[in-house]
């Protein structure tokens, strides 16, 4: 009997309170639910002490961490020292007086950040969101702060236009200290960076997402010095030697050439210069001009010949064929940006290198796209995934042309050579078009006698 | 690397010119400052004997370690010890190319033999290898202006060797590749490669002027070879090219 009265009501709660508690349990356990309902993360186990993540995962897959999102601010002024705790700190507090940034935390900041070689995004926790995605080569730096309970990871990064979908406008601080600067500077002006703010739960949770950053930095860096380096062989091997006024009949000359570029996509842009071009200071005797014709065909099937070596080298037999069928659809009308983009697709990061090969296979109508699309990709003017992280080897235009044009004693040319290609006669196109049709049966070929000679790339 | 191991593979591989040029040179240069005459003698004695049994002074040199029992990496030291300027390697002519020629090579082998400092420091090291990949450049675009302005009935032996450059340039970006790629863990790749002076000497030497250094001319064709990147674990790193 007595079970049976407590089991009535508890004393002392009025309906009132009892229909708000009820209220609250009932949300909390939305928000239980609700945490519970939220998808697992793509996320993988990092060895000890140091966080250390297989790189292909970075490359080829991302991992995901749990964080929370507190705003992100624009126009900050890029001299910002990112290990300056008082700096940063200062920042945060000014951004969220003027509530530019959150100041108490939710779960409506649940963010997810996905990392990988290419860019960290981050997204709604709940809904999948997305609240922005930043390159790597846009992040200068990733700092760790600790304020009392509060474990902040700032990440430094580029501003640009469009970069964030939240813009917010400079807090007074820092618009103070940007002017400032540049009264100071008079008409220096300031260079400004974005600060992307993030919480998470631990110290432990806050080193593990400086070290996962850091070692991204470190692939992608590394990927972007060895291309270089790749870049730089590649470029000085195939540099011409042979100027235009020597030429001669002596086949051992031609065998010369050929031998110096083996296995290397041949400089056949040297061929439309010496050939064609009128920036060539050789003399315009029709002697010449025949005998630079006749060179042109005998040179340029050796170093088409060469080309295809290569291709031996670096693509499968599939690949090959894929390469001929692009090529094939490319010389029947596709547009160049088609064949670009399948292009990429097909050689990949690694290969992307092997498209400078391919500057002779384009006509002229379509060299400066190609030219163009090679830059976005960081193949032509030497920048790897970073973009302008080093800069200390840049292919301009004029270092291009002069060691393209330097043999034949151009004075330098306006860009490649191929660009520079004008007024050729059109028997000089009726011989591309032949030597293109005759390279992409040759490939085609090349690609089914190797189905049963597997190739390594 | 143990020595012996040095030993064998040192044997196997080209690095034996190396140690007369690199190694033994500057031994007889400090020694003509106690007696000029014997320093030459042994000097021309090396030669000859490192011209009839290619190799000899390498393992002389190895020897000479063994028997001292000192313990330092032998492809280190070389690497590092083939970053001094050696007059004997130098082309002569004064033509602004050649001399560009020669400062390019230089600056390349100077850069080389800086990665064993560091190897430990992967950003320092991607620095150096940046600053090398620079001057494997500017060497062959120099030796591409030289080919292109000069022209001469052996060229053909210094595109060869141009050819070799580039392909141990190559085998040194691929062995760096496995290295990252396998976490700085340890890679052999062992590929004989010419370093640049020798390589460019060897092809100019005939683009002399008639009559200049004749005993150079000879030395320079034996063109001593290294070889290409190789790394071990942090602990024991080699890197010779």
């Amino acid at each position: 009997m007595e079970d049976d009265v407590k089991k009535v009501k508890k004393p002392g709660i009025s309906p009132f309170k009892r229909v708000f508690l009820k209220g609250e349990k009932g949300r909390d356990k939305k928000a239980q639910e609700k945490a519970t309902e939220r998808r697992a993360l793509h996320t993988f186990s990092l060895s000890q002490p140091d966080h250390r993540i297989d790189p292909d995962i970075l490359l080829n897959d991302y991992i995901e961490k749990e964080v929370k999102y507190l705003g992100q601010l624009t126009s900050v002024p890029g001299y910002l020292n990112p290990s300056s705790r008082t700096e940063v700190l200062q920042l945060i507090d000014n951004a969220r007086k003027s509530h530019q940034l959150v100041g108490q935390l939710t779960s409506e900041q649940d963010a997810v950040v996905s990392l990988s070689a290419y860019n960290i995004k981050l997204v709604r926790r709940d809904g999948e969101d997305i609240i922005l995605r930043v390159p790597i080569h846009d992040i200068a730096a990733v700092s760790y702060i600790r304020d009392d309970s509060l474990h902040l990871v700032v990440i430094k990064t580029a501003q640009e236009s469009g970069g964030s979908p939240c813009p917010s406008s400079c807090p007074d601080l820092n618009k103070s200290q940007t002017r400032s600067s540049l009264s100071e500077s008079g008409t220096v002006l300031v260079e400004v960076c974005c600060l992307l703010v993030l919480a998470v739960d631990n110290k432990a949770a806050a080193e593990e997402l400086c070290l996962l950053l850091s070692q991204v930095f470190q692939i992608v860096y590394t990927e972007s010095t060895i291309d270089f380096l790749d870049r730089a062989i590649f470029d000085g091997a195939t540099t011409p030697t042979r100027h235009l006024s020597q030429y001669s009949d002596d086949s051992s000359s031609k065998v010369d050439v050929k031998d110096s570029f083996e296995e290397e996509p041949s400089p056949l842009q040297f061929l439309v210069t010496e050939g064609s071009s009128p920036s060539a200071s050789t003399p315009a005797s029709p002697q010449t001009k025949t005998a630079s014709e006749g060179e042109l065909s005998t040179t340029a099937a050796e170093l088409l010949q060469d080309y295809m070596t290569t291709l031996r080298t670096k693509l499968s037999s599939q690949e090959i064929q894929q390469f001929a069928t692009l090529l094939h659809e490319y010389r029947n009308g596709a547009s160049i940006h088609e064949f670009c983009i399948n292009l990429r697709q097909l050689y990949g990061d690694s290969r992307k290198f092997l498209l400078l090969g391919l500057r002779p296979f384009i006509p002229e109508k379509d060299s400066q796209h190609f030219e163009n699309f090679l830059e976005t990709i960081g193949v032509k003017d030497g920048r790897g995934i970073i973009t302008d992280s080093f800069g200390r080897y840049k292919r301009t235009a004029s270092s291009a042309s002069d060691s393209t044009t330097n043999g034949n004693g151009a004075a330098g040319g306006s860009g490649d050579s191929v660009a520079s290609d004008e007024g050729h006669e059109p028997s000089e196109g009726d011989e591309w078009d032949r030597m293109i049709t005759d390279i992409s049966n040759d490939i085609e070929a090349l690609g089914c006698s190797m189905d049963q000679d597997p190739v390594t790339p | 690397m143990t020595m012996g191991d040095m030993k064998n593979d040192a044997a196997a591989a080209s690095l034996a010119p190396m140690a007369l040029y690199t190694v033994m040179f500057p031994v007889f240069k400090e020694l003509e400052k106690i007696n000029l005459s014997a320093a030459q003698t042994l000097r021309t004695a090396f030669i000859k004997a490192e011209k009839e049994t290619p190799g000899l002074t390498q393992d002389v040199v190895v020897k000479i370690l063994e028997k001292k029992k000192l313990k330092i990496n032998y492809n280190e030291s070389l690497l590092r010890m083939a970053g001094d300027d050696m007059q004997e390697l130098m082309i002569d002519r004064k033509e602004p190319e050649f001399q560009e020629l020669n400062e390019r090579a230089r600056a390349l082998k100077h850069i080389l033999s800086t990665l064993p400092d560091e190897i430990n420091d992967r950003m320092g090291l991607l620095h150096t290898i940046k600053d090398v990949a620079s001057a494997i450049k500017e060497l062959l675009n120099t030796v591409n202006t030289v080919l292109r302005k000069y022209q001469h009935q052996n060229r053909r032996v210094v595109e060869q060797q141009k050819k070799e450059f580039v392909k141990y340039s190559k085998s040194f970006s691929d062995t760096l590749k496995t290295y990252f790629k396998d976490g700085n863990k340890c890679v052999c790749q062992r590929q004989p490669a010419h370093p640049p002076n020798q390589h460019d000497n060897a092809g100019l030497q005939d683009w002399r002027p008639s009559g200049g250094g004749p005993r150079r001319r000879e030395e320079q064709t034996r063109a001593d070879t290294g070889e290409a990147f190789s790394l071990e674990d942090r602990r024991n790193k080699a890197f010779y090219l």
